[in-house]
Order: C-alpha cells, then sequence, then structure tokens
C-alpha cells in the first residue's frame, strides 16, 4: 500500500493544560489522508475542525500524538518545520485580511519569495496562479487594498497557491461570500485540484458546499472525529448529522421528511440528479409502506 | 507568549475591595503612591509593606497573581538598583575600587528604590484586579469632572480610555491571527538577524492597522446608529454610591499617610 500523504495517529490537542480553563479542543485523532483527494471538513462552531488544521502544517504541536507527512512526523526535525509549511498550504479564514504589500503581484510573491526561489520561478508562479483564481494579469500593478471583497479573497487564495503546496488547506474560503461568490470559489477550489492533482481540504460548516466538490468528508464532533468516509456513505448518516448541529442540506431534509412519513426512500440523497432518479422509483414503484 | 499581557486585568471575585467605591479606590492608590515616596526610613517603609499586604488579604486575590504582575519589571529593579548603588555619594565609604566607590547612602537609596517600585506596582495591580476597566474610567472621568470648568472634556477623554481598554484583547488576537496567517506563506519571525526580525513585522503591522482603522470606522458607525451624541445630557445605568464603609477606608489610609509623616520625624532619616 502507498504511503498517505498526511496521517495523524492519536493526534490529541489540549489547551491551557492543568488550569481551571483546561479545554480538550481535539481528542485521539486518527486519519489517513490520500494524494489527490478533496475531503471536506465539517463540524459546527468549536468542534476542533480549525485547531485540527493548525497541526497539519506545525502551526500547533499536539499535546500528544503525531502528524505525519509522506509518512514522515512534521516535528522530527524542528528547525524544518517551514519547509512543512511550504508544502502544506494553509489559508485561513477571512484571508483578504492577511493582505499588505503595495501590490497584488508582490502580495502573490510574498509565499514563493520566502520559499527562496529565482525571480523567474517566482514570475511564473505568479502568472500561472492568478488565472487560477479567476482573475488575469491587469491586476498585478493595483493595490490589493481598492479590490472588492471577492477579488481580495481570491488574490488571498492564490497567495497560498502560488506556493505550489502538495497539500492546500482553506479555511472557510465561502465564508461571508453571497451564493454567486460561493458558487465560483468552490469551483475555482475544484478546478484548481483537477488541473494540478494536489490534496485540497476545505473546511466548512455548509453541508450543502462540501457535497458540491468533496471526495470525502471528514465531519468533527465535539473534539472528535466523527466519520472520515465518502460522500455517499458519510450523508447516509443525516439523522445523527442532524443532532450533531449540522445543517444538511435542503434536499437530504427533504428525503428525511418523506421516509419520516413512512415513504421508502433513500436519505443519503444530495444532488439533483439523485433526487430525481429516486422521486422517479418512488413513483414508479407507487406507494410503499 | 503575547497572551500573558496583564495590563487591565480583572481578577473575579467579590470581597469588600471588590466592592468598594472605584472612585475612592483610585484616591486610596493615589494616597498610597504619595506615602510610598514620602517614607525616609525603613520603619515607614515597613509601615507601608504592612497597609499593602493588608490590602491583598482583603482582596481576596491571591498572591501569585501579584508575583505575575511583577516579573515584566524585575529587570528595571534591578537596573535602578544598580545605577543607585554606583551613582549615589554620601555616608559611609564601604568600598572603594579605583573610580567606584559604594557608599552606605548609595546602599540605602537602591534598597529604597526597589522596594518603592514594587510597592508602586503592587499596589496599582490591586486596583486594576479588583476593578472592572469600565468601572474604573468611569470612576476617573467622576473624578476629573471639575476640569469641566477649563473646557477639557472630560467624557469624550474617559469615552477614550475605556474604548482603548476594550480593544487590547481584540487587537491581540488579531495580531495572533494576522501572524499565524504568514507564518503559513513561510513568513519567519523567530530567526535572523534584528533588521531581518524588524522587517518580518511590517507583514503583520500593515494589517493590523488596516484592521484597527476598519474597526474605529465600524464602531463610530455603530454609536452613531444608537444616537451617541458625546457627555452632554448622559445620564447612568449604574449609580455610584459611597458607603460609610467607603469612608472608613479613606480614613484608614489618612492615618497612615500621618503616621508616616510621624515617623519620618521622630525615627531620623536614612536618605
Amino acid at each position: 500500500m502507498s504511503i498517505s500523504i498526511l496521517e495523524t495517529k492519536n493526534l490529541t490537542h489540549i489547551y491551557s493544560k492543568g488550569t481551571t480553563s483546561q479545554v480538550d479542543a481535539i481528542r485521539d485523532v486518527n486519519l489517513k489522508i490520500e494524494k489527490g483527494e478533496l475531503v471536506g471538513i465539517i463540524g459546527h462552531t468549536g468542534s476542533g475542525k480549525s485547531t485540527l488544521i493548525q497541526h497539519f502544517n506545525g502551526l500547533l504541536k499536539g499535546t500528544s500524538g503525531t502528524v505525519l507527512l509522506d509518512g514522515k512526523d512534521i516535528w522530527e526535525d524542528k528547525s524544518k518545520i517551514r519547509n512543512v509549511r511550504f508544502r502544506v498550504g494553509i489559508c485561513f479564514q477571512y484571508p483578504e485580511y492577511q493582505l499588505f504589500e503595495e501590490t497584488v503581484y508582490k502580495d502573490i510573491a510574498f509565499g514563493p519569495s520566502n520559499m527562496k526561489l529565482s525571480k523567474d520561478e517566482i514570475d511564473r508562479r505568479v502568472r500561472n496562479v492568478i488565472k487560477f483564481v479567476g482573475l488575469d494579469e491587469s491586476y498585478f500593478e493595483k493595490s490589493p487594498f481598492d479590490l472588492s471583497g471577492g477579488e481580495k479573497r481570491r488574490v488571498a487564495i492564490a497567495g497560498v497557491m502560488a506556493m505550489e503546496p502538495d497539500v492546500l488547506i482553506l479555511d472557510e474560503p465561502c465564508a461571508g461570500l453571497d451564493p454567486k461568490g460561493r458558487d465560483t470559489v468552490l469551483s475555482l477550489i475544484s478546478q484548481y485540484r483537477k488541473s494540478t492533482g494536489s490534496t485540497v481540504l476545505v473546511v466548512s460548516h455548509s453541508m450543502e458546499d462540501i457535497s458540491k466538490i468533496a471526495t470525502r468528508v471528514l465531519v468533527m464532533n465535539e473534539s472528535k472525529l466523527a466519520y472520515y468516509d465518502t460522500v455517499d456513505a458519510v450523508f447516509s448518516h443525516s439523522e445523527e448529522l442532524k443532532s450533531m448541529g449540522l445543517n444538511i442540506p435542503a434536499l437530504t431534509s427533504l428525503f428525511l421528511r418523506l421516509k419520516e412519513k413512512g415513504y421508502n426512500v433513500n436519505t443519503n440523497i444530495y444532488t439533483l440528479e439523485k433526487a430525481r432518479d429516486e422521486l422517479l422509483t418512488l413513483l414508479k414503484g407507487g406507494k410503499s409502506e | 507568549m503575547i497572551s500573558d499581557i496583564t495590563i487591565g486585568q480583572y481578577y473575579k471575585g467579590d470581597s469588600f475591595v471588590h466592592k468598594m467605591d472605584p472612585r475612592i479606590k483610585i484616591l486610596i492608590t493615589v494616597i498610597f503612591i504619595v506615602m510610598i515616596f514620602m517614607c525616609k526610613n525603613f520603619l515607614s517603609l515597613l509601615l507601608a509593606g504592612i497597609f499593602l499586604v493588608a490590602s491583598i488579604f482583603a482582596s481576596r486575590v491571591p498572591f501569585r497573581m501579584f508575583f505575575k504582575s511583577l516579573k515584566p519589571i524585575v529587570p528595571i529593579v534591578i537596573f535602578t538598583a544598580v545605577i543607585n548603588i554606583f551613582y549615589i555619594g554620601g555616608g559611609k565609604e564601604l568600598l572603594s575600587l579605583g573610580f567606584v566607590s559604594i557608599t552606605s547612602k548609595g546602599v540605602f537609596t537602591a534598597v529604597f528604590m526597589a522596594v518603592r517600585i514594587v510597592l508602586l506596582i503592587m499596589s496599582s495591580s490591586i486596583l486594576t484586579y479588583t476593578t472592572v476597566p469600565t468601572m474604573l474610567t468611569d470612576a476617573i472621568e467622576r473624578l476629573l469632572s471639575p476640569l469641566k470648568i477649563f473646557h477639557i472634556q472630560v467624557h469624550t477623554l474617559a469615552m477614550m480610555m475605556t474604548l482603548a481598554l476594550r480593544f487590547i484583547p481584540t487587537l491581540i488576537e488579531e495580531i495572533e491571527r494576522i501572524m499565524n496567517a504568514q507564518k503559513a506563506r513561510g513568513a519567519d519571525f523567530e530567526n535572523g538577524s534584528l533588521t531581518d526580525r524588524a522587517k518580518a513585522l511590517v507583514p503583520v503591522l500593515i494589517p493590523l492597522f488596516v484592521s484597527a482603522f476598519r474597526r474605529a470606522y465600524e464602531l463610530a458607525f455603530a454609536m452613531n446608529c444608537r444616537c451617541y451624541t458625546g457627555g452632554a445630557g448622559r445620564t447612568r445605568m449604574k449609580q455610584m454610591k459611597l458607603h460609610i464603609s467607603d469612608f472608613a477606608a479613606l480614613f484608614v489610609f489618612a492615618a497612615g499617610f500621618v503616621g508616616i509623616i510621624l515617623i519620618n520625624k521622630f525615627f531620623g532619616v536614612v536618605i
């Protein structure tokens, strides 16, 4: 079996250990993420998703347990932790607030120039990545502070993509965007993954967004890993997900209610096509018990 | 870490000191600070120390909290003490090595200075540990209100102080968030020369200022929406009332003040 790109073993993180305000942020998380996958991480506020992802690039160090990148412990050599950050790129929530340079070009080049790459290579990456986020080179000389909210967000995401990380992690990339902006960002992410073949992790509390793009879904609940499986398999637990305080997609909840009424339907439905097929079989088969 | 900063930290409790009128607490703190600097011999310094320890016991704030507040000023205390030992002349000469000479007066001054600074910090810590920041600024506003006759906008100043204190934790959080974001892009804050590290702060400071200004605009807007027009005609939800116990505490410290004057007078002067 090949080595997973990212793996955690009994990863636990306790904040303010030994004081009265001790909090278990994540407890005993074991997971394996394979190369090239797009994993959606969901969980409601305070379930530990943001803490979890900060362990993947060594911004946080677990109280116990290990994080393996390509089978190697990321904390094996503490002085090399920056190299881990270049390989695992994290784009935090509201990334537009990290923009600081005079021009969009310079801001996107910040990550690559920290990697001490050659000028030509930096230039290639910046020009390459601006296309991924659906902008063009006419933006290069603009000040990032003059852009609209959605454009700022895309420039900030480009800044992380420009490091060409093996694993790209996006924390709530759609937060605060309107539905159109949300769809744009989501399709940019899945296009990026398709054309670069890199592994992508997307944190969100919206199952609707996740179900559109993810290959696997990871559910965090009360500091623990609740589910980690394919989208279909996770959505078959829709009732449990609901009890974890997660907003299940509108279509899924429609089928849940049909089932409550006594119709014999599957409840792991989250796309329009599947919903149509399921309804057609139900109608053809007549009313069942 | 940054989150260890204890400025304006409140320690929850409901002791006598917590319940005291904040205006009186400020007055007492001022009296106590003057007391510390009036001490001219060890006996009066001891009396001031007793007042402080008694106040700490009355506040029921654990002693370790006070040691925590002293930690950052240890270098300052050592620095002033050393400077005083070498630069204050007079009294008996204790040690002489070429151009440096240490005198009894120098040593006494050094000890006095160190103790004074420690007492100063601890006494102001009692005030901040037992008083919520908003109450504190409220009290300052009330105490400074006589300045209104000089057309000084006391209310505006107090409001600015309240807001500044309120935003310290928010901005600390913001700094941590921005630092994490830049670290994720490979920024290095821990290694390199002094100039490298100073340069590394630019990607943190610019977004911090941008967001501070954004917050200020939003706050001003929100205050406008709630019809804030400044101090004129503004009433208070929580009225401050003086109790007999407040006067009693004030009286005790006034007595201590007189005590120190008397001790200075009858027991000789060391420095």
